[in-house]
């Protein structure tokens, strides 16, 4: 409705005397903006969160990864996973049911076991996973719907803080899912009960591409 | 050093034992100690009820009176609190430009108690004296407002003979909040509950603070209930000596 | 369960209100359990956070920031959401909103609408008005789920069922849900909770969703949750409406590497909590296809355009001041008749009515501070309070009425009292004598009336001394140097 959009803007602009600037001022940005680990420090420190809220984690050289993907899928005991389309052909490993996923529906994904995607960083300090849904990370409702999800994430896109994720974007991104943990509430009497909504369980392959 | 003693109107009129601790603590120290006859209050109450205008004569008033005093000693940090937070928004409308110069000269001058021991006269020894076990209350305007830290502690920890206890929950208000405690006085008294659970497993025989707003709360709930605890201020505790041991102590 | 009136404009005052909550013992040790958890984990990972302070200041500045000159980034936003294909609505008051909602639900021709977990939809009483329009609201939020179908009111911003123990929680889903087969173990309870709504999520094509950030430098709006219902809500329907206050933006995006540590660490105590949904408008085939955002004013610019209060709108609903609220501890949030309680809601609820309601409210604080201590985006609340307060009496004062109000006449009286000397001194003895009626042979006054019956009910006074502090010093030998 515009007249209630002109009367809010102007009921805005004269709360603040109808001051703009044109540009982002200086703010006071005294935070801690770079880690202090080195690499390997930060790896450790990433493995440690991922396992605190319960995620297997695995690590492998690049030329060993379809391998322990293959290993990864094989202990889950499941079959029919779905794939973003434009995961790398050799993951998928023989002997599944691989779902590419080129517009599947709810109910196809919701029958599937598992899924497999990529991710496009990892925050060591708080163990997050940044998925920015690229053709090999998949739409939202792939890493939603299944209980299970295998997520290959490179070291070299491993940072230790927060502020160092937003300086890896080249811009921002236009749809991100953050994963700091399982699906977890603590709504009934403050007792902490996971695996809610979303995968119960998350499987993390750190690939060492910057050894 | 000379020094003007603002007693508060709480303290001058139910609390006076405390300003004679103050006086015979400070004499002590060698202070010579003035009391400006013309005090009343420095407006805490209204301000904090919301009735601004009279809050800003009480100020005023205050300003006017200590203008030329050299150091001015307060035993309550609430008060001190007002003045500091407070006091410069009630200045601040236009017309009262030497009204807040002589207000922005006076501040510095202005010490709560353990603020003028420590940072001011730079003691923690006082040559207390005082055998007994003891908690101390962080009152949350010492505690939030002025910061005032680990002052009392220090004091507290050079008095001779003194035991303290901890006082768990020691950053929880007691309940007082000034008026809070009558328009509010049953969730008042729920929070006093609380913080008198906390006292009490101390088993300490005092309980004091830098503040007799918190402890005539305290206090008085500890004496309806015959608890084998007493609240008293620390200028007392701090006053006491083996020859002058505090008033009311046998 | 007893009947909660969270209207301000009909809600019992604070202090009538926690009387019958006071006596609920149960209530109050699940709140003073809940508050103590979450407190203990904010501060264990506050004191390993080393920059804390630089980020709280950072947040509160990226907020001052976003107020003073909010018109031009809700302009902003604005345009960027429209280009990714949003729609963006702009609505003056809650009738407004819930008008355009309906609206947009009835052009769907939607008979449900699954909603995640949003305080703004309760301010603006969204769900009775989808009600009345035909339109079944089903929250997936576990505690949202648990108040709906226990016929309960939110008492907390971030855990709003957090006044209700398991056997409660047992007891409705047995006779809401059907599931009599329940233990109370809270696991049986949250999967009876999954699977339920599980089919709601696969079926349900509407959503409505608050927001916690919209950036305004790219259109883009995040939410923050725990249990994946969120991304559920987001992800699954067709259709999603995003309600959100004008002031939850920020300008950049990188301003978000602020604000998501602060939230998370001061709303549950975690670095950064499960899950975190950022998304711009309309992708194609990825999530709904049919996006509106509806901006609500309901009163946000009357408190901008206030110098002290302005601060209220910093606000990001973390919650940790409620968590750390001595008074709230005592009373849960339903006392405070309100959806907002606590510290934050003593200064928003009543400056949201334009000061018309809720005016106890400022009053429900000891003014401890404490909540000020641990607001990430430091609103000085005790500041707002006494600004408040300061409100209230001015427009009280005004009224007839106030002759014959005690407290009124008792502040006046102590004003005139406090303005000299001579008359001070007077008060002190005509108190002494007048309070020595009450005064028993201990020393010591256990009851006192009127007013004074306030402080006796459950404490002593002593009785006032003989001789003031400025009577003894008066007394003292004048040669003392």
């Amino acid at each position: 409705m515009s007249d209630a959009r002109q009367q809010i803007l102007d009921r805005i602009r004269r709360a603040t005397s109808g001051g703009s600037v044109t540009e982002h001022p200086d703010l006071p940005r005294n935070y801690i903006r770079h880690g202090s680990l080195d690499k390997s420090g930060r790896l450790n420190l990433m493995v440690e969160r991922l396992q605190e809220y319960d995620a297997d984690v695995v690590e492998c050289a690049p030329d060993d990864l379809p391998a322990c993907m293959a290993d990864r899928l094989h202990s889950s005991g499941k079959n029919r996973f779905v794939v973003p389309p434009g995961l790398p052909a050799e993951w998928l490993a023989s002997g599944f049911d691989w779902k590419l996923d080129r517009g599947l529906t709810h109910a196809e994904i919701e029958a599937c076991d598992g899924v497999v995607t990529a991710s496009f960083a990892g925050v060591a300090d708080s163990g997050t996973i940044v998925l920015h849904h690229s053709a090999s990370e998949g739409r939202r409702v792939l890493t939603l719907l299944p209980d299970w999800h295998l997520c290959i994430l490179r070291t070299s896109q491993i940072v230790e803080t927060l502020p160092e994720y937003f300086d890896l974007c080249p811009l921002p991104p236009t749809l991100a899912t953050y994963i700091s943990g399982p699906s977890a509430t603590a709504d009934i009497e403050m007792t902490r009960i996971k695996g809610v909504h979303g995968p119960r369980f998350l499987h993390v392959i750190l690939v060492r591409d910057d050894a | 050093m000379r020094a003007s003693l603002f007693i508060t109107c709480y303290n001058d009129t139910l609390f006076p034992e405390t300003g004679r601790a103050v006086v015979r603590l400070l004499e002590r120290l060698g202070i010579a100690l003035e009391f400006n006859p013309g005090q009343t209050c420095c407006g805490q109450m209204h301000a904090n009820t919301g009735f601004r205008a009279e809050a800003f004569s009480q100020a005023k008033r205050f300003v006017r009176l200590y203008q030329d005093a050299e150091a001015i000693v307060i035993p309550s940090t609430s008060c001190v609190a007002m003045i500091r937070d407070q006091y410069p928004g009630l200045f601040a409308e236009p017309g009262n430009d030497a009204l807040r110069k002589e207000f922005v000269a006076l501040l510095p001058r202005v010490y709560e108690l353990s603020e003028f021991l420590i940072d001011r006269l730079g003691v923690d020894d006082v040559g207390a004296y005082f055998p007994h076990r003891v908690t101390y209350h962080a009152s949350c305007h010492g505690l939030r407002g002025l910061h005032v830290g680990d002052r009392p502690f220090r004091l507290l920890a050079k008095v001779r003979g003194l035991e303290l206890v901890a006082l768990e929950n020691i950053d929880r208000c007691c309940g007082f909040g000034g008026t809070f405690s009558i328009k509010n006085a049953e969730v008042s008294s729920a929070m006093l509950s609380d913080k008198l659970h906390d006292v009490l497993s101390t088993q300490a025989e005092y309980c004091t603070a830098l503040d007799n707003s918190c402890l005539m709360h305290l206090g008085g709930a500890l004496h309806r209930e015959f608890a084998a605890t007493r609240t008293l201020h620390l200028a007392q505790i701090l006053a006491s000596t083996q020859t002058d041991p505090a008033e009311g102590i046998a | 369960m007893m009947q909660v009136d969270l209207d301000p404009r009909t809600a019992l005052p604070f202090p009538q209100a926690a009387l019958p909550i006071l006596r609920n013992t149960q209530l109050r040790k699940n709140v003073a359990h809940a508050t103590d958890v979450i407190q203990a984990k904010r501060a264990r990972l506050v004191a390993e956070k080393t920059d804390w302070q630089a980020l709280r200041n950072a947040a509160a500045a990226i907020k001052d920031d976003v107020l003073g000159h909010l018109d031009r980034y809700l302009v902003e936003f604005e345009a960027r959401c429209t280009a990714a294909g949003g729609h963006v609505h702009w609505a003056s008051d809650a009738a407004e909103a819930r008008s355009i909602i309906v609206e947009i639900l009835r052009t769907e021709k939607a008979t449900e609408a699954i909603k995640i977990k949003t305080m703004t939809s309760a301010e603006i009483q969204l769900n009775p008005a989808l009600e009345a329009a035909g339109i079944k609201a089903v929250e997936t939020d576990l505690a949202e789920l648990i108040l709906q179908l226990g016929e309960d009111e939110p008492s907390h911003i971030v855990a709003p069922a957090l006044h209700v123990n398991r056997s409660q929680v047992r007891e409705i889903f047995a006779r809401r849900m059907g599931r009599t087969d329940l233990t109370d173990d809270p696991q049986a309870l949250t999967a009876a909770a999954r699977s339920y709504l599980r089919r709601k999520f696969l079926s349900v094509d509407t959503a409505i969703c608050g927001a916690n950030f919209m950036v305004a430098e790219t259109g883009a709006v995040t939410i923050v949750e725990s249990e994946g219902n969120g991304r559920m809500c987001l992800t699954l329907p067709r259709t999603l409406i995003a309600l959100a206050g004008i002031e939850k933006l920020v300008p950049i995006f990188r301003d978000l590497e602020v604000m998501l540590q602060v939230l998370a660490r001061s709303a549950t105590g975690e670095r950064m909590n499960p899950y975190t949904s950022l998304w711009t408008g309309v992708t194609p085939g990825d999530g709904p296809q049919n996006f509106h955002v509806v901006l609500l004013d309901n009163g946000r610019s009357s408190i901008l355009a206030r110098h002290t209060e302005r601060q209220t709108l910093r606000c990001i609903r973390c919650a940790a001041c409620q968590n750390t609220c001595p008074v709230y501890r005592q009373t849960g949030g339903h006392a405070y008749g309100s959806v907002y309680g606590g510290p934050i809601g003593a200064i928003l609820t009543p400056q949201l009515m334009h000061m018309d309601h809720a005016q106890s409210l400022p009053y429900a604080s000891s003014l401890c501070a404490a909540c000020y201590e641990v607001c990430p985006v430091k609103i000085n609340i005790p500041e707002v309070l006494i600004e408040l307060r300061a409100q209230v009496v001015d427009r009280e004062r005004k009224q007839a009425a106030r002759a014959f109000d005690l407290m009124y006449i008792g502040m006046r009286v102590a004003n005139s009292i406090f303005a000299s000397a001579w008359r001070f001194r007077l008060a002190q003895r005509l108190g002494r004598i007048g309070l020595r009626l009450f005064t028993k042979k201990d020393g010591w006054i256990h009851a006192l009336p009127s007013l004074g019956a306030r402080w006796t009910m459950t404490r002593d006074l002593r009785g006032l001394p003989d001789q003031t502090f400025r009577d003894w010093w008066a007394s003292r030998p004048k040669d003392r140097v």
